[in-house]
Parts: C-alpha cells; sequence; structure tokens
C-alpha cells in the first residue's frame, strides 16, 4: 500500500505542475487569439468546448456500453454526482481547507527562503561557490523520500505537510532567482550605478524587477508543487485533507471518489493559477506582449 | 595641427583635468587560461568643458578606455583621475551613454529620466518636474508615461541622453551612443548633443569608429592603435570655429582637409586590424 503509493505519487509531483503550465500557455494563445477579429476566439472555445464534451461523452458511453471498467474508469456522471454530494453536504470543504492552509504555507515559506536565498547567494559569490555543491545535492535528492521522515519529525499534522511542500518550493524558487538575478544585463547595472545607485537601489531598481519575470514563471510551477506536497504528504499520513480523503476512498476501493478527489483539486489548482495570472499582468505590465 | 599626446596637453596650462589617464594599462584573464592586453599604456587627458573624441578600428579597446574612466574598470596598470582626485569605484563626476540599451525596460520613460535624481534623494515631485523639463528639451514631453519598448530607437536614445543629462554631470562619457541608429536620425541626434553641450561647459569623451562623426563633433580627435593591447597613436587638435552646422560641414574645406590628414594614420592602423583578422581566418582554414 506504502510502496505503489510512493511509486505512484513522483509522477504525480511531475504532472500536477505540467498541467498548471498547460493551461498557462492556453490562457495566453486565447487572448492572442483574441487579437484577431472577434470570431475566432469565440470559435476555439466553442472548438475546445466540443472536445470536452466528445471525450467526456465518449468516456461514459464506453463505459455504458461496458467496454471500459467501470471500476477503474467510473463513468464521469458519477464522478460528477460524487463531486457534487462531496460539495452539497460540505464533506470536502473541511479537508479543501486543511490541504489549501498546509500549500498556502508551504508556498510562503518556500518562496520567501528561494527568494532570499536566490538573491543573497546572486549577489555574494563566495556564498554561492560555498554552497553550491551541497544545493545540487539535496535538489537531487527525490523529495517523496522525505515524507516519511517528515512524518516522524513533524507528526501527522500540517506541519508535515509544510515541511514536504517547502522542499518541493523552495528549490525551483530559488534557482529560478539565482538565474535570474545572474542574468541580469551587465548594461542596465553598470548604468544604474553610473547614475549613482547604491546596492540597496540596485536590488529595487534593477535586480528584483529584472528577476521578476523568472520568479513568476516559477510561481506557477511551485504553486502546484506547494498543492503537490500538501497532498502527496496527506496521501502517506495524515487525518484530514483532500490527499488523506482520496486515500480514504482508494481504501474502500471507492474510485468514484478517487476521482472527484481529484477534479475538485484540478479546479482548486486552477483558480489559483488565474489569480497568479492576474498579479503577474499586474506587476509585469512593462513586458512587451509577446504576439505585438 | 598634428601632436603627439605626450608632448600635446603638456601646454595647456591646466592641472586638474576632467578625465586623466596616466599609463593605464588593462589585462583580462582569458576563460581558457592565459591573458591578454585590451589597452597598453594610454595616456588620455580631457581638459573640462573639452568634447575629445577617441576613434580607432574594431578591438582597439575604446569600450575599455571609457570603462577605466567610469570607474566600471579598474586598470591593471597606472591610475585614473578626475578633477585632481583618484577614481575609485564609479567615477561620481561622470554620466555614461551606452551604446547598448542602458534604460531599465520595466520604468516609463519619466521613471527613467528622474531615476538619477531620485536616487540622489530628490522628492519624487522635483524630480518629475525636473524630468519633464528634460523631455521637453530631448522632444519627448508626450512620451512620459510610455515605456522603453514602445519608443523607437531614436526615442530611446533621446531618453538616454535625458537621462545622462538630468544629473548635471562635469563629464559625459559616450561609447558609440548613436551607432545602432539610422543615418538620418543620427545626424540629427548629433546636432541636439552639440546643441546641449555648447551651453553646458562639460566635458565630453566621445568614442565612435566613424571619423567624420568624431571630427565633426569634437575639439579633439584621439587615434588608437590596432588591438590587442592598443595604445594612443596620434592626437589631431580640431579648430573648425564653433557653431558648427553638422549638416554641412562635411563640405567646409578645413574639415576635408583634417580628414585626409587623420585618416591617413587610422588607415594604417585599419589595415593592420583588417590584415590580422585575415592571418587568423588563414590559420583556422
Amino acid at each position: 500500500m506504502t510502496m505503489t503509493g510512493s511509486k505512484e505519487s513522483p509522477k504525480s509531483v511531475h504532472t500536477s505542475p505540467d498541467g498548471a503550465r498547460g493551461q498557462l500557455t492556453r490562457g495566453r494563445s486565447g487572448k492572442s487569439a483574441g487579437r484577431k477579429p472577434g470570431m475566432s476566439a469565440l470559435t476555439m472555445r466553442t472548438a475546445q468546448l466540443v472536445l470536452a464534451l466528445v471525450v467526456l461523452g465518449g468516456w461514459e458511453l464506453l463505459g455504458r456500453a461496458g467496454i471500459i471498467d467501470e471500476f477503474f474508469f467510473p463513468l464521469p456522471s458519477d464522478i460528477l454526482a460524487t463531486v457534487w454530494v462531496w460539495i452539497s453536504t460540505g464533506y470536502v470543504f473541511p479537508h479543501l481547507l486543511i490541504t489549501m492552509e498546509e500549500s498556502i504555507l508551504a508556498f510562503i515559506v518556500g518562496a520567501g527562503v528561494g527568494l532570499f536565498l536566490g538573491f543573497l547567494l546572486a549577489r555574494v559569490r563566495f556564498l554561492e561557490r560555498l554552497l553550491d555543491p551541497f544545493l545540487q545535492m539535496f535538489n537531487a535528492l527525490p523529495r517523496v523520500v522525505l515524507a516519511p521522515i517528515f512524518l516522524l519529525w513533524f507528526g501527522l499534522g500540517i506541519w508535515s505537510k509544510v515541511a514536504f511542500g517547502f522542499t518541493l518550493v523552495f528549490f525551483i524558487v530559488f534557482f529560478n532567482t539565482l538565474e535570474g538575478v545572474k542574468g541580469v544585463d551587465r548594461v542596465l547595472v553598470d548604468n544604474a550605478r553610473m547614475l549613482g545607485a547604491t546596492e540597496k537601489q540596485l536590488l529595487r531598481h534593477v535586480f528584483i524587477p529584472s528577476a521578476l519575470t523568472w520568479i513568476f514563471s516559477s510561481l506557477h510551477i511551485s504553486v502546484g508543487f506547494a498543492i503537490t506536497g500538501a497532498v502527496v504528504g496527506e496521501y502517506l499520513g495524515a487525518s484530514a485533507g483532500v490527499g488523506y480523503a482520496i486515500a480514504q476512498a482508494q481504501g474502500v476501493f471507492d474510485t468514484r471518489g478517487v476521482f472527484a478527489g481529484m477534479f475538485i483539486l484540478m479546479f482548486a489548482v486552477l483558480v489559483i493559477d488565474l489569480l497568479v495570472n492576474r498579479l503577474e499582468k499586474h506587476l509585469l505590465k512593462w513586458r512587451p506582449s509577446r504576439s505585438a | 595641427m598634428k601632436e603627439s599626446v605626450a608632448s600635446g596637453p603638456s601646454e595647456y596650462a591646466v592641472d586638474e583635468y576632467a578625465v586623466e589617464l596616466s599609463g593605464c594599462t588593462k589585462e583580462f584573464a582569458m576563460p581558457g587560461g592565459g591573458s591578454y592586453f585590451a589597452v597598453r599604456d594610454i595616456n588620455l587627458r580631457v581638459e573640462p568643458g573639452r568634447f575629445v573624441s577617441i576613434v580607432g578600428p574594431t578591438g582597439s579597446g575604446k569600450s575599455t578606455i571609457l570603462s577605466m574612466a567610469a570607474g566600471l574598470l579598474e586598470p591593471t596598470a597606472g591610475n585614473v583621475r578626475s578633477y585632481g582626485t583618484p577614481v575609485q569605484g564609479v567615477n561620481r563626476r561622470a554620466s555614461y551613454m551606452f551604446q547598448q540599451d542602458a534604460l531599465l525596460p520595466w520604468k516609463s520613460v519619466i521613471d527613467n529620466v528622474s531615476l538619477g535624481l531620485t536616487m540622489a534623494g530628490v522628492s519624487k515631485t522635483e524630480a518629475y518636474s525636473e524630468a519633464r523639463r528634460w523631455l521637453e528639451k530631448v522632444g519627448l514631453k508626450n512620451f512620459a508615461d510610455r515605456y522603453p519598448h514602445q519608443l523607437s530607437g531614436g526615442m530611446r536614445k533621446r531618453t538616454a541622453v535625458a537621462q545622462a543629462w538630468i544629473v548635471d554631470p562635469d563629464i559625459l562619457l559616450m561609447d558609440e551612443p548613436f551607432s545602432a541608429l539610422d543615418v538620418q536620425t543620427r545626424q540629427i541626434m548629433e546636432n541636439e548633443l552639440l546643441q546641449l553641450w555648447q551651453e553646458s561647459g562639460k566635458a565630453v569623451v566621445f568614442i565612435t569608429h566613424d571619423l567624420d562623426e568624431a571630427i565633426a563633433l569634437s575639439d579633439e580627435v584621439v587615434i588608437l592603435g590596432a588591438g590587442p593591447g592598443s595604445t594612443v597613436v596620434g592626437s589631431y587638435e580640431i579648430s573648425i570655429p564653433r557653431p558648427r552646422d553638422l549638416l554641412d560641414i562635411r563640405d567646409d574645406p578645413q574639415f576635408i582637409e583634417l580628414h585626409r590628414e587623420i585618416w591617413g594614420r587610422l588607415k594604417i592602423e585599419v589595415s593592420k586590424t583588417y590584415e590580422a583578422a585575415l592571418a587568423e581566418d588563414g590559420e583556422v582554414a
């Protein structure tokens, strides 16, 4: 049980952020389609809707016809019904709340420490060279193996999940910040220095804004990772959370419950990613739009 | 008219030069080990209020010299002084105009222009009103809220001019600032630069590979030898009277005479560079 769990979870570690990224690009292309005469954007939306209906409808029909096993692939209508039950009875909300709480904490701490160390190491060459091999080592470690030890250290409560999510979020934000700050155009730095910038002013006017692009691309992924960390942690051992709810459903071979949990998580991540997109658009408004 | 650098500046009784490079050598470490000399034993003196151009073939270390004067690069040997004091760290009395785009892309035009003032602690309202004045001067008063990527190359250069001048430096270091512009825009910008400079009394060190531009703008043209390890091979006084009309100056007999004389010297260095490049290609092939 635990064996299969830890074997499956690395896969989900990868799929979740990729899903977030896919959604992101889709959002962008949707926007550029909007630049062309109104029709094409609408056509695209319709086509997308048709595609979703065909896939789900096909799934439903094949399931009803008995061609695919309903036990392993529950009917979309049943999944939807389960989602509805989970929502209408309020069953899922305490779990979702716990998962969100863990994710947000993991994200804040991980991103905060990642940003700080990223900036620090990018500016202090000595530290970067000193710590580089160790950071590479820890980053090379498949994070899932940490989950059991975190459970021992931090208990079954939220903190073991926060710690687990932290190890996922931190490295992404850290490496992106490091690259972002180091990759700042030399000429911009020299120009600001010639205009009288102090080290602090360089950070504020040049390095932070320049690294923001990188940091944001990592935010999209790390938000996904924070949630992944929380869910995987819950799945391996917890008393609450969406991951726990999925594990419970799996325990009684309730595949509808497993899929319902997946769908609810998917939508939660979509909503959060949308918010990050909003924030990104606001903070990076100086950037030339790609299609222009 | 022609004079060697060593004896040249001594005839002026100026003990405080705006920029003074004495015996400056810059050696860069190569990635694969070893090192090469960008410039060797550079002596350069720029008096306050003078417009001096440095011309040299590709790879002659023109930008290196300017970076040393700015304090962005430290010479391996020799010393750099500005108004009598050794330059340590960034030269606070100088502004620098870069060859590349150096505006901060995430700041609007007015924020870019006022940056030098706000960083020096000037209040935002004051910095903005000064920036507006400069934007009007460079003809960009309606573009204050644009971002650099929304401007044409010429407009970005104007913004850079305003950004460099607003802090009222005593020295302007300009590294091929107009080389990326088309010929017409470039002549207009050169004209405007001269007008700004004429009323200002600032010292200008202007890097270019274009001899026409150098002669048209300057009081003095300094010629660098072929790189690597190049050094100053000649210095020419340009006594064409000011104010000059840059649009017609290329027909001026004095201009033509000077051009022939200086080009005669520069040509030697340019062909050396060209032959060296050919030889290198030959080795590769």
